[in-house]
């Protein structure tokens, strides 16, 4: 066994400059392959985490047919017991009860039709970006009465800044007209321009006062660890949940434009790395055959001398192995470095307008980062094993089989 | 109901002449709505005029209307009612409405100067304009929008006409038939329906049920006038239902108190100070 092995290791190094080739081949394609799952899953990752702190969190409780009509007629309710069970809840960072309606926002002689959005000062900030994307004054705050928070660009239409006031008119639950003047004590910055322009805070209390809504919520945002854990959570959810009253949905549902988004990048970057492995794939393949053939001298002689085909076969394959095994270790080794140090230094894309736009369009910062997922530098190690083991397969057939005195005589 | 049970007669009855090929030729013209039922209109009618003296049975160069309006709804224990008062100058496209009840909107006012729209709301001393994106919203919560009642969008002018046939006046209409007259809104005109099916009296002109399409061609509203009594030269229905068909438990009736046509209003109604002006 350990003769197979030291001859295996020689017979690779025999002819260096092929070998170094093609380790170099696969060096590169590891390389490539882990650099652009990490990068993808690390700028998706960002942009959902984003997304969904601008919207409706990685989970979203709310009412049978919510959304679809996101209306006042569809509600549930945030009450003490799915409190408990939220705050409970292993997978549950966060989440905040929202009251979601349409409203006009008048000063002067501009109105403006707007998402109204009544929040809980203080559970908003464990779900939501909201808090933090302040551009002046401050974010709405527990306990006062009769504040308002604008999108920047909103307060800018509108022509009003902090300390002046806006009337606020809609159509009640009760279906009287609500009205009443708000304090502006905020703008907010947010990535997507469409959303500045039409995005609205108040409380939540106020929110409910004003909507005539009782004890009723539009949604419950949750955020999870992380967005790939969203399916499940919302699994687990609407196992215990009453079906009737409350729907829990991945973000997936809420944000199924992104969720394609996602799935047709990443079957086309996959498409790219499968064509990058199947190029390594047949260097190994022709390294190994190569040197199968010019060996058959060899392979003859030492069949002759009683070695059983059993250990060309073996030996041949080895050397496949360590042909990819080399490149693949050599290739972690430069990647996850580089992954890593991407991970924690994301490079800004610039200022090229028309890139911060694209990424404005979802409501992310243009940035190249990365994410390093255990599953990445496995399935890539997989991947390169399972191609040398394919590629090694008809030259160690090759090379064990025929009788030694055949190939003798074929020389 | 008698309306939807007749429109699937309609297709079967459509289905059935097309196997039998029996289909006679002056029917094929009405084919899409209730063929059954209609009568080829005499000849000579003409659908612009008939929508025209639809509309002059009720509205006159200027109009005032004091009306109550119930909203019934599944949200709402009991009815909201609203009372309120209109003045319209037609060619001018102004109109001018004044909430009376309940007290919490009493004196809010609209005040349509084409084309814009501005509310006053008393109780916040506030004017507001109402951006003509809003024309179609709801109207004081009511299966009303914005545009019906300050009519910025014209049956006349924003639609062509063409008229279906001839009906047997809707159900509370007995012994009354009615022209059937399909209103398709022009391209660019500011409604959202697809198209409005109307049913008019033959003899008095006054509209008997209008039923809204959207683009798809569902039906998304039924309106219905009834308590037709006489102002003048003119048949006027009194009672007016909304109900909207995509939201169950809805409806929205207009009761009209009184109604004087060809009035005489005073231009200083038209304005944001008149407007401002409310009376508390």
């Amino acid at each position: 066994m350990g003769l197979e092995w030291r001859m295996a290791w020689r017979n690779v190094w025999r002819n260096p400059r092929r070998t170094g080739l093609t380790v170099a081949a696969t060096v590169f394609a590891v390389f490539l392959v882990i650099l652009a799952v990490a990068i993808s899953v690390g700028m998706w990752g960002k942009i959902i985490d984003d997304s969904v702190g601008m919207a409706s969190g990685h989970v979203t409780l709310a009412g049978p047919g919510y959304l679809e009509e996101r209306t006042l007629e569809q509600f549930t309710y945030l009450d003490d017991a799915l409190v408990a069970r939220l705050s409970a809840h292993p997978g549950v960072v966060g989440f905040a009860p929202r009251l979601n309606a349409f409203g006009l926002l008048s000063e002067a002689d501009t109105t403006r039709g707007v998402m109204l959005l009544g929040v809980d000062p203080l559970r908003e900030a464990s779900v939501s970006t909201l808090p933090g994307r302040v551009r002046s004054g401050r974010f709405l705050e527990t306990g006062r009465q009769g504040e308002i928070v604008l999108g920047e660009r909103l307060a800018q239409v509108l022509d009003v800044g902090v300390e002046d006031s806006v009337l606020v008119y809609s159509v009640a639950y009760s279906l009287e007209s609500a009205y009443e003047i708000f304090q502006v004590v905020g703008t907010l910055g947010l990535p997507d321009p469409s959303l500045e322009r039409s995005l609205a805070l108040i409380s939540l209390d106020d929110a409910q006062r004003f909507f005539v809504y009782g004890d009723r919520v539009s949604e419950v945002a949750i955020r999870a660890r992380d967005s790939g854990q969203a399916l499940e959570l919302a699994g687990a959810l609407g196992a215990v949940l009453d079906a009737e009253r409350v729907e829990a949905h991945p973000w997936q549902e809420v944000m199924p434009d992104l969720a394609q988004s996602v799935i047709i990048d990443q079957a086309g970057m996959y498409m790219m790395l499968a064509i990058l492995v199947l190029v390594v794939a047949f260097g190994i393949f022709n390294t190994i055959l190569m040197a199968v053939l010019e060996r058959k001298r060899e392979f003859g002689v030492v069949l002759a001398l009683g070695l059983p085909p059993r250990s060309i076969f073996r030996i041949v394959y080895l050397e496949s192995i360590f042909l990819a095994g080399v490149g693949l270790c050599a290739g972690l080794m430069l990647a996850i470095p580089v992954v890593l140090y991407l991970q924690s230094n994301p490079i800004p894309l610039g200022d090229d307008e028309e890139i911060a736009a694209a990424f404005e369009m979802v409501g992310s910062e243009p940035v190249i980062s990365a994410k390093l997922e255990a599953s990445n530098p496995l399935f890539s190690s997989l991947t390169i094993l399972g191609v040398a083991l394919v590629a090694a397969l008809y030259p160690a057939l090759r090379a064990s089989r025929g009788k030694p005195v055949d190939v003798l005589r074929s020389l | 109901m008698g309306q939807v049970r007749r429109s699937t007669e309609g297709k079967a009855w459509i289905h059935g002449s097309l196997r039998t090929a029996s289909l006679v030729f002056a029917s094929l013209l009405f084919v899409e709505a209730r063929a059954d039922d209609l009568l080829p209109a005499p000849p000579g009618s003409d659908a612009r005029e008939i929508a025209q003296r639809a509309e002059d049975a009720m509205r006159s160069e200027r109009t005032t209307l004091d009306a109550s309006m119930t909203v019934v709804s599944p949200r709402l224990a009991t009815p909201r009612v609203v009372r309120f008062q209109s003045w319209e100058e037609r060619d001018t496209k102004r109109s001018f409405i004044r909430i009376q009840s309940p007290a919490k909107d009493a004196g809010t006012g609209f005040l349509k100067l084409h084309p814009n729209l501005w509310m006053y709301i008393p109780r916040v001393e506030r004017t507001m304009r109402i951006p003509p994106s809003m024309m179609l919203q709801s109207w004081m919560g009511s299966d009303l929008s914005n545009d019906d009642l300050v009519k910025e969008s014209s049956v006349l002018d924003d639609y062509s006409h063409r008229l279906l046939g001839i009906d047997s006046a809707p159900e509370g209409h007995p012994g009354r038939t009615a022209y059937v007259i399909e209103y398709l809104p022009h391209e660019e005109a500011p409604v959202v329906w697809g198209k409005i099916v109307a049913w008019i009296d033959r003899e008095r002109w006054s509209p008997l049920q209008q039923d809204f399409y959207d683009e798809d061609g569902a039906l998304l509203r039924r309106m219905r006038f009834s308590d037709v009594r006489q102002i003048g030269d003119r048949w006027v229905p009194h009672h007016w239902s909304v109900v909207p068909l995509d939201k169950e438990g809805y409806s929205t009736t207009v009761e009209i108190e009184r109604m004087v046509f060809d009035a005489e209003i005073d231009p200083a109604i038209f304005t944001k100070r008149n407007l401002r002006k409310a009376r508390r």
